[in-house]
C-alpha cells in the first residue's frame, strides 16, 4: 500500500461532500447523504463531515459488515438546537440519519452547537 | 421467573466495588445461562403435562427487565464493547476513563458477548451506538457527552453524592 493512499482518500472524500449537494441521492456516498439528510433536516448553519473510518479500520464490527464509511465527525451548528440537552441535540442528528444507521454507519463523533455558542464574545 | 431471574442476573454484577472483572466473568456466565435456560426442549415425546409452563415468551422483554433493573440498582452503569478493564473501542475506552476519574463505582456489561442485550438497550434508551451511560437511573448519552459534562463541570456535580458515598463505605 502506498504510503499516500490515506490521504488522498480523505481529500476525495472532501470532494463527495462538497458535490454532494449537485449529485442524485443514489450516486452520493455516505458522507454526502449524511450532509443533505442534516442539512435539509437541522438547517445547519455550519457543517463539517469529516470521514474518519480509516482509523477503526481493523474495528471488528467494520470488518464483518464490510462497510467502507462507518465512522465520521461531525460539527454542526444549527438554531434548532437552542434550548435543547446535548442527549436531545444528538437525538435529532441520529435521527436523521436513522437509515444510515441501519445500513452500516457505525459511529459518529458529534459536536452539537447553537450559532450563540460559536459567536465570538 | 424472568423477575427472578434478572435478580440473579444482578447480583452477578454488583458486589464488592473492587472485583469488577470477577463480576463480569460471572454476570456472563449467568447470563449464557439464562440463554440456555430459554430453549424449551422440543421433544415430541414430552408429555405436555412435563413440558416446562413458564418459558420466556420474548426474550427482549425480559431482557428490558434485565436493562431497568440495571439502571436503577447502579449509580452509574455502563453498556460498552468490552470491559472497564479492557474496552475494545476507542469510545467505550474513553467514556470509561473519565467516569473513572471520579472515583464512582462503576457497573458495566459487555454488549459485544450478548447482540440479544445490545438490542434489547438500544431499544431501551432510543439511542443507536455505545457506550451508553446511566447515572441515577437517567440516561445521560454517549462518549461525547460524557466528555463534554466532565469538561463543563456538570459530571462532577452528578456525581458529587455518589462519590461521597463511596468514600464514606469503604
Amino acid at each position: 500500500m502506498l504510503p499516500v493512499r490515506s490521504h488522498s482518500r480523505r481529500v476525495l472524500a472532501s470532494l463527495r461532500v462538497r458535490m454532494a449537494s449537485r449529485a442524485s441521492s443514489a450516486m452520493l456516498s455516505r458522507a454526502g447523504r449524511i450532509r443533505s439528510k442534516l442539512q435539509s433536516s437541522l438547517e445547519a448553519s455550519v457543517l463539517d463531515i469529516e470521514d474518519v473510518s480509516h482509523q477503526h479500520a481493523g474495528h471488528a464490527a467494520v470488518v464483518e459488515s464490510g462497510a467502507a464509511e462507518t465512522h465520521f465527525n461531525v460539527k454542526i451548528v444549527s438554531s434548532k438546537f437552542e434550548g435543547k440537552s446535548l442527549v436531545s441535540r444528538h437525538r435529532l442528528v441520529y435521527d436523521a440519519l436513522a437509515d444510515e444507521l441501519r445500513s452500516g454507519l457505525h459511529a459518529l463523533s458529534i459536536v452539537a452547537k447553537t450559532p450563540q455558542e460559536v459567536a465570538p464574545k | 421467573m424472568a423477575r427472578a431471574l434478572s435478580n440473579l442476573l444482578f447480583k452477578g454484577i454488583t458486589g464488592s466495588p473492587a472485583g469488577c472483572s470477577n463480576r463480569m466473568v460471572s454476570a456472563s456466565f449467568i447470563q449464557r445461562g439464562m440463554t440456555y435456560s430459554t430453549t424449551a426442549p422440543n421433544d415430541p415425546d414430552t408429555h405436555d403435562d412435563f413440558k416446562p409452563m413458564d418459558k420466556f415468551q420474548d426474550t427482549a422483554t425480559s431482557l428490558k427487565d434485565v436493562v431497568e433493573q440495571d439502571v436503577k440498582e447502579n449509580p452509574v452503569m455502563i453498556y460498552m464493547k468490552g470491559v472497564p478493564e479492557f474496552p475494545q473501542c476507542g469510545f467505550s475506552s474513553l467514556a470509561v476513563r473519565v467516569l473513572k476519574h471520579y472515583n464512582a463505582p462503576l457497573s458495566a456489561r459487555n454488549i459485544l458477548e450478548n447482540a440479544e442485550l445490545k438490542s434489547a438497550v438500544k431499544a431501551f434508551s432510543h439511542w443507536p451506538t455505545f457506550p451508553q451511560i446511566f447515572i441515577k437511573g437517567e440516561f445521560i448519552g454517549g462518549s461525547d457527552i460524557i466528555m463534554n459534562m466532565h469538561q463543563s463541570g456538570e459530571l462532577k456535580e452528578k456525581l458529587k453524592d455518589i462519590a461521597a458515598n463511596q468514600e464514606k463505605s469503604a
